[in-house]
């Protein structure tokens, strides 16, 4: 998945910078797990899943527990992607709890046995709201990780298995990506790594191979407000791997990224 | 080496055993001496138990008209635990406390028990419906159960 949000970084790229020469990026079946705060989270997630509707042709079934109002301001600036036939392929689904999300990525694989193809993005935006119930300690603790693995699991297993499927019926559409957000409950305190303090965030980590974190910029560029600019950077088992193979990370591709949010609300990528 | 790769590089020695297991019990319909050895070495007092499920056929692989599958597996208490096909899962309270919470193991003796028997061909096979196969996978239903 992290082929897509790299698409995005490219495509929302600083014009004024000296563009790093990303050509061809390679599908990859890592899962990603966006972790930052949750308005920032959800513009990126949209983004992806635009760009994977509008540039890749891909399917893709969006939840969320969050109305989208609007969309990030990226996209309003270029709405020439945005056509109807596009935006279409974009299902979003609102799953009020956790026991209505899991069972609505369970019953994903239920299309393959009809006509219609299968997704081949799955996006959940603001895990932590599916999972986390404040003011939890002890025995209850562990069944939110219970949770959290349940869910993870559930979502690594439907993207094999269509994964699988989408290789039989129309290679162009495989793999089945997954991308959803957590927002960490660290957030806003600087450096140090999140997962060593949640526990919730290491058992994400076992399923999902690439982690795309979103740390506030406290050395910002000038001029921008410090709440603007973002430091991104992508980690985990499916970056390390050194050696590409098919479906793996392309290692030559720019793991630190900048953002910079405009006051329009869009992004912009500058590769570190 | 950091805990993931700790735990990545057992994990390769774990898959490599259970290709072992599969490999010498088609050939031979049992498992020798040293491979069990090597099983408790590796999963520790997992490995009898989920020998001990097997042999009561407490392992079902669980298949829906879309190619779909997951195991179900019966604990020792007669609750019924949904393992996935594809990573490491299961709802039991073990998996929860030794393996996400300790992170001491890599499995549950469930999890153990539905590869062995996938390995060893000596799990049960029962079809379902898409829809009832969306429930087992969500954990809000059993197969048996409908
Ligand atoms: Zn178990």
């Amino acid at each position: 998945m992290a082929d897509i949000l790299t698409l995005v970084f490219k495509n929302y790229i600083n014009q004024s910078g000296k563009p790093k020469d990303i050509n061809i990026i390679t599908p990859s079946k890592c899962s990603t797990l966006v972790v930052g705060e949750n308005v920032i989270n959800r513009s990126l997630l949209l983004l992806a899943a635009v760009t994977a509707a509008s540039e890749l042709g891909l399917k893709v079934s969006f939840f969320t527990q969050v109305q989208i109002q609007s969309l990030p301001g990226s996209l309003q600036d270029d709405m020439s992607n945005l056509s109807p036939e596009n935006l279409k392929k974009i299902k979003f689904a609102y799953p009020n709890s956790l026991e209505d999300l899991l069972q609505d990525v369970a019953s994903l694989h239920e299309p393959v046995s009809g006509s219609a193809a299968p997704p081949s993005l799955i996006v959940v935006d603001g895990l932590e709201r599916f999972l986390r119930v404040p003011g939890l300690s002890g025995a209850l603790q562990q069944a939110e990780l219970a949770s959290a693995a349940h869910i993870a699991a559930l979502l690594f297993d439907t993207a094999a298995f269509l994964t699988a499927s989408l290789e039989e019926r129309a290679a162009e559409l495989s793999p089945c990506r997954v991308i959803a957000s957590f927002q960490s409950e660290g957030e806003g305190h600087a450096g140090g790594d999140p997962s060593a303090s949640e526990p919730i965030l290491s058992v994400l980590d076992r399923y999902f191979q690439v982690r795309c974190t979103l740390d506030r910029d406290l050395l910002s560029a000038p001029g921008a407000r410090p709440q603007d600019s973002w430091h991104v950077y992508l980690s985990g088992a499916g970056i390390k791997e050194a050696s590409l193979t098919k479906g793996e990370e392309d290692p030559n591709l720019p793991k630190e990224w900048h953002m910079l949010l405009q006051k329009n609300g869009s992004m912009e990528f500058t590769p570190v | 080496m950091t805990d993931y790769e700790m735990t990545s590089c057992l994990s390769a020695v774990a898959d490599q055993l259970l290709k072992e297991v599969q490999k010498t019990y088609q050939e031979k319909t049992q498992i020798p001496d040293d491979l069990l050895i090597a099983l408790r070495f590796v999963f520790g007092s997992c490995a009898l138990q989920a020998l001990d499920l097997i042999d009561k056929r407490s392992v079902t692989c669980v298949s829906s008209f879309s190619g779909r599958r997951a195991y179900q597996v019966m604990g020792g208490s007669g609750l019924l635990y949904t393992c996935y096909t594809s990573c490491h899962y299961c709802p039991c309270p073990a998996f929860t406390y030794t393996v996400l919470r300790r992170n001491d193991s890599l499995l549950c003796k469930h999890i153990l028990a539905a590869y062995l028997s996938q390995a060893m061909g000596l799990s049960q096979q029962e079809t379902v419906s898409d829809q009832q196969m969306s429930s087992i996978l969500s954990g809000r239903a059993a197969a048996t159960d409908t």
